[in-house]
């Protein structure tokens, strides 16, 4: 029986670095601009518009973290949503994402 | 991060999250000693950090099957397995899932494991274990996070230390007696190399790899000054062939892989140059 596994990450995303994983697991913060019943649509630390496609919790707080895989360079297709509050450094997760990507990737993934 | 004079050394210190100047010594002291000082330590670590460090063999986590250090990990609960006297959690932090084992024994416990619930973030100080090849985190405590900051900040932490620790012990490899300035802190290195500064030594293959990276890099400037030396001679320029690595091997009682890796770093320097496979001649005749 597996005690521990790293087989299955999550690499952590803002906008521009969706890109570079498509078709994987990713994990990113939104801050929520608008939702319905099948999706979100928020604002990535970095700026951009993102999409994530997928049932919310109810109700959906200004934060939302997403753990889904990236379908394009602008949609994630969710699998876990977490409310993240409605306030959130943005900024510093933001660089998390770029360290976690860059120069300390193998820490992570 | 706001301030632009973050001293990271005066925020993580006095918490026992970095070495503490006391326990700042080599990486590969004998395990008794380094699990003295290290048992000092709390890393925050990914999980993915984790099974790297407990893989077997030299590890910060493990020493010899001992598990020494405390470790803080911060994910989400996947999976809870409630049992009589125990209770295991699966937290997954996004760079892989662990099974966190906190044990009941007193009313406390169980209000602690009775505030987690599956899909919450939680906050976990443990040590990992190691029961017949089975790695669990051994839970002192789990709590549930609240300020969701808490988890970017446990990462760039963990990034941090990662990097204060590496670099630190880069430094402590270089030439004993150098002052290191490592983010304003000046660390004298303890280095247990008897064989420093013992030139009759100092070619010797060693077992402590400290004294062996002091020894690998004289070594490497010891051979190429010798090889260098050798065709430099007028005899070798003369030969308009060069001369093969087989014969300096020879001449200077060297083995000829040894030769041969020193003339590949003389080349890329440009010292000597190859004119035919395996010959080799000084570049500045």
């Amino acid at each position: 029986m597996q005690d521990m596994d790293i087989s299955s990450p999550a690499a952590f995303v803002n906008g521009g670095l969706l890109r570079m994983h498509l078709g994987r697991k990713v994990r990113t913060v939104l801050q929520v601009t608008q939702s319905d019943i099948a999706s979100v649509m928020g604002k990535s630390t970095d700026g951009y518009q993102l999409v994530a496609k997928g049932s919310p919790p109810v109700p959906l707080t200004s934060y939302v973290e997403v753990v889904g895989v990236a379908e394009n360079e602008n949609t994630i297709r969710a699998e876990l949503w977490t409310n993240f509050g409605d306030t959130f450094d943005a900024s510093s997760y933001d660089q998390l994402c770029q360290l976690a990507n860059g120069e300390f990737k193998q820490l992570f993934l | 991060m706001q301030s632009n004079e973050f001293d990271g050394n005066a925020a993580f210190s006095g918490g026992g999250f970095m070495p503490s100047q006391a326990t700042q010594t080599t990486p590969d002291r004998p395990s008794s000693a380094s699990k003295n000082s290290d048992a000092r330590c709390l890393l925050p670590l990914t999980v993915k950090q984790l099974v790297d460090l407990s893989r077997g063999g030299e590890s910060d986590i493990s020493i010899e099957g001992v598990d020494v250090n405390n470790i803080v990990l911060v994910g989400k609960v996947s999976k809870i397995d409630n049992a009589v006297s125990e209770c295991t959690f699966r937290v997954d932090d996004g760079t892989g899932w662990v099974e966190c084992t906190k044990w009941v024994h007193e009313h406390l416990d169980s209000v602690e494991v009775d505030a987690i619930s599956v899909g919450m973030y939680v906050r976990v100080y443990g040590q990992l274990k190691s029961i017949h090849s089975r790695r669990t985190v051994h839970t002192f405590s789990i709590r549930p996070v609240t300020d969701y900051n808490e988890i970017t900040n446990h990462f760039i932490e963990c990034i941090y230390v990662h990097f204060y620790n590496t670099k630190m012990r880069g430094c402590i490899n270089t030439q004993p007696g150098m002052t290191n300035s490592v983010s304003g802190m000046t660390a004298q290195p303890q280095v247990a190399n008897s064989n420093f500064g013992d030139p009759g030594k100092g070619y010797s293959y060693e077992a402590n790899q400290t004294s062996q990276y002091n020894n690998d890099e004289e070594q490497i400037r010891a051979l190429s000054s010798m090889v260098l030396q050798y065709l430099r001679q007028p005899a070798c320029i003369a030969f308009e062939m060069g001369v093969s690595s087989v014969v300096v091997a020879r001449e200077l009682n060297i083995s000829v892989d040894k030769v041969r890796q020193t003339l590949d770093f003389l080349a890329s320097e440009g010292l000597v140059y190859t004119t035919t496979d395996d010959y080799f001649k000084f570049t500045d005749a």
